[in-house]
C-alpha cells in the first residue's frame, strides 16, 4: 500500500492507496473501499442520495421524480446527467421538490408533501406514477413519506408511488443510494405486473442508464438477435418495466456496482441466473454478445450481429488506433468503469492506462480491477484533490476520464478531461460506441488547444499596431 | 503443470467477471459449475443444462473453452485427463485468490 506525500498528515489514507508490483495479487494487498471518508481528506463522492435518485431512479421516463426536501437537492440533480429517453425525455424536462424551508422543519412536512404529491399529479394527469425521495431534512425531522403515499394512493387508486427512503447523510457514498433503491425497489415493486412477452427469449438488461443512448444500442442488439427485453434496469425504461423482470430468464448485468443487488435477488427468488458483461469495447461487446446467443441457443444470430457491426465500425476505429496508441489514461470515475474499461483500451487501442480512483466501488470492485490493470499503476479509492495532483506529477497522463469537478481541476493543468459518467460525445458502449470513445479521446489527445493553454502571453512581444493593420 | 495452471488463472483473472461475485457462496457456485462445464465441453461432452443456472454456466464455459484454445495452443493439444488435471488446479487456485484468501470483508455478509 502507498501513502502519497500529501497525506502525511492522514495516513489513514494508505490503505485506500495501491500501485500494482510484480508478483502480487489482491490477497496480499486490496485497498479498504466503502468505509467512511477520513476527516480532512478533499473527497470526490457524493451523497447516498445522489445514488438512488440520480443515477437510479432519475432514468425512469414515465414517473414523476418528486424531492421531499429543500430546493437544493432536487436542482444538483435535474438534466445534470445524460440520459435521455424515446418519450421526448420527459425525465430530463421535469423534476419536483416540495421545497422544504425552516418552517416545515420546525412544524413537519408531510401537509406539503401531500400537496405536492397531489398538484404534480394534477399538472400532470397523464403521469401515473412517482418516483419520490427522502432528503437529509426531512428525514431527520420524521417525516413518514411512506404514510403519505399510501394516503394518496389510497384516495387516487389509478396512481402509484415508489418511495426511496435514503437520505444523503445514510451511507458513506451514492453507494448506499444504490443498494437502498434496488432491494427496496425489489421488495415492493418486482413482481406486480405481467409483461406481455413477445418473444421465446427473454432478458432484463441490469445496470445500464442510456448515458447518451447506451441503452438503445443494446436493445437493437438484443431485437437483432430476437430476444424480447423485458426491462432496462433503468434505462430508458417505464416504471412498469421495471415491475416485470420477474419475467425474465436471465439478467444480463453490466453495472454490478449500481445495480448488482436487484440481480442477486432475482435469482435468489425467482432463479433467474446472472450472466454478468463488459458492454464497452469491441472485443468485450462481442463476447457479450457470444454469451447470450450460447444461453439461448441463439449461436448464429450473435455471430451474424457482430459480423455486421464489426463491418461497420471496425474501419471506423482504426482512423483512430494509430494517434492512440501509448496514450497514458487515467480514470477516475465511480467505480465500476475502472474494470470495464481498463482492459479494452489497453487491448484495443494501445493506451496505457496509469492511474484508476474509485468514488463508489467496494472491495469487490478492486478485486476485479487490480486483476485486470497493468503493473505500475494506482489504484485509489475515494481519492482526494491532493492525490490527483500528485499523481499527475508521477505518471504524466495524456488523458484523465473523470467527472466534471475533478475535470475542470485537471484542464487547469493543462490536461484534456473526458466526462467520464455521461461522456462527452456518446454513447460509447457496444461497437458505435467504442468508436465515439476513440474518436473523443483522440480529440482531447490531439487537440492544439494545450499547448496554447500553457503559453505565458506575458512575454510575447507587441506587434505594433501598423502591422496588425497590413496583416488584416 | 503449475505453470499452465498459473497462466489459465491469470487469464481468467484479466478477463471473467464471475469470478468476483457479490459474495462467496456465488463465486463457489460459479467457479465450480463454469469450470465443471468447461471440462465437459473440451471433453466433447454435452453439458448438462437442466436448470437455468446449469444454462448460464455452460454459456460461460462455452466462450472461456473457445478464448482459451485460441489463446493458448498447448490447451488445445491437451488430452482429457491433463485437461481435467489442468482445470483441477485452476479451480483450487480461483478458489484461494476469490474466495478463500480473498480480503474483501463483505464476502461473507448474510444478505445481499
Amino acid at each position: 500500500m502507498t501513502l502519497f506525500k500529501c497525506d502525511s498528515q492522514i495516513p489513514e489514507r494508505e490503505k485506500h492507496c495501491y500501485i500494482k508490483a510484480p508478483g502480487e495479487d489482491t490477497t496480499q494487498y486490496l485497498p479498504s473501499a466503502d468505509i467512511a471518508t477520513i476527516p480532512g481528506t478533499l473527497s470526490e463522492r457524493g451523497c447516498s442520495y445522489c445514488g438512488a435518485k440520480l443515477v437510479i431512479g432519475g432514468v425512469l421516463k414515465d414517473a414523476i421524480q418528486m424531492i421531499h426536501g429543500p430546493i437544493g437537492c432536487a436542482y444538483l440533480t435535474w438534466h445534470t446527467k445524460r440520459y435521455p429517453s424515446d418519450n421526448d425525455n420527459f425525465q430530463l424536462k421535469y423534476v419536483w421538490s416540495t421545497g422544504v424551508k425552516e418552517k416545515n422543519v420546525v412544524f413537519g412536512a408531510e401537509k406539503i408533501l401531500k400537496q405536492s404529491i397531489l398538484e404534480a399529479f394534477d399538472a400532470m394527469p397523464n403521469i401515473k406514477k412517482m418516483m419520490l425521495y427522502t432528503t437529509c431534512a426531512t428525514a431527520l425531522i420524521g417525516d413518514d413519506p411512506k404514510a403519505v403515499a399510501a394516503e394518496v394512493m389510497e384516495e387516487r387508486p389509478d396512481v402509484d408511488i415508489f418511495v426511496t427512503e435514503c437520505p444523503g447523510f445514510a451511507g458513506v457514498s451514492q453507494s448506499k443510494g444504490h443498494h437502498v433503491l434496488n432491494i427496496a425497489w425489489f421488495k415492493e415493486k418486482v413482481g406486480q405486473v405481467e409483461p406481455k412477452i413477445t418473444s421465446k427469449y427473454t432478458v432484463n438488461y441490469i445496470g445500464d442508464y442510456n448515458i447518451q443512448g447506451d441503452s438503445f444500442i443494446w436493445n437493437d442488439y438484443f431485437t437483432r438477435m430476437g430476444i424480447q427485453v423485458i426491462a432496462h434496469f433503468t434505462g430508458n425504461a417505464t416504471y412498469d418495466e421495471c415491475r416485470s423482470m420477474h419475467r425474465a430468464q436471465l439478467s444480463v448485468c453490466n453495472c454490478a456496482r449500481s445495480a448488482g443487488y436487484i440481480a442477486n435477488e432475482l435469482k435468489k427468488r425467482y432463479g433467474i441466473p446472472r450472466l454478468d458483461v463488459d458492454s464497452w469495447g469491441f472485443n468485450q461487446s462481442a463476447e457479450a454478445l457470444r454469451k447470450v446467443g450460447a444461453f439461448f441457443g441463439l449461436e448464429a444470430e450473435a455471430e451474424k450481429l457482430i459480423a455486421e457491426e464489426l463491418a461497420k465500425y471496425a474501419p471506423k476505429l482504426e482512423r483512430y488506433k494509430a494517434g492512440l496508441k501509448g496514450k497514458k489514461m487515467c480514470i477516475w470515475t465511480g467505480g465500476p468503469r475502472l474494470w470495464h474499461w481498463t482492459h479494452a483500451v489497453e487491448e484495443e487501442l494501445g493506451i496505457q492506462v496509469v492511474a484508476m480512483s474509485s468514488k463508489f466501488g467496494h472491495q469487490e470492485d478492486f478485486e476485479k480491477v487490480i486483476a485486470r490493470g497493468p503493473m505500475g499503476t494506482v489504484y485509489i479509492d475515494d481519492g482526494n484533490e491532493l492525490e490527483f495532483f500528485e499523481v499527475i506529477d508521477m505518471m504524466h497522463p495524456d488523458i484523465i476520464f473523470t467527472g466534471p469537478r475533478v475535470g475542470d481541476l485537471v484542464k487547469k493543468v493543462h490536461i484534456p478531461y473526458i466526462n467520464g459518467h455521461a461522456y462527452h460525445n456518446g454513447p460509447y458502449q457496444g461497437f458505435e460506441g467504442f468508436v465515439n470513445m476513440a474518436r473523443d479521446i483522440y480529440n482531447a489527445t490531439h487537440s492544439p488547444l494545450w499547448k496554447f493553454a500553457g503559453e505565458d502571453i506575458r512575454n510575447i512581444p507587441e506587434v505594433p499596431a501598423a502591422e496588425v493593420k497590413e496583416a488584416v | 503443470m503449475n505453470e499452465q495452471v498459473e497462466t489459465i488463472v491469470e487469464y481468467i483473472q484479466k478477463r471473467c467477471l464471475w469470478q468476483f461475485f457479490s459474495r462467496a457462496w456465488d463465486r463457489s457456485e460459479n467457479i465450480n459449475g463454469i469450470l465443471t462445464k468447461a471440462g465437459e465441453i473440451f471433453a466433447g461432452e454435452t453439458p448438462s443444462t437442466s436448470t437455468e443456472a446449469d444454462k448460464c454456466w455452460a454459456a460461460d464455459a462455452k466462450i472461456l473453452v473457445a478464448e482459451m484454445k485460441s489463446a493458448f495452443p498447448w490447451f488445445k493439444s491437451l488430452d482429457k485427463s491433463k485437461a481435467k488435471e489442468l482445470l483441477d488446479g485452476v479451480r483450487k487456485r480461483m478458489r484461494e485468490i476469490a474466495i478463500d484468501k480473498s480480503r474483501n470483508g463483505e464476502l461473507n455478509i448474510e444478505n445481499y
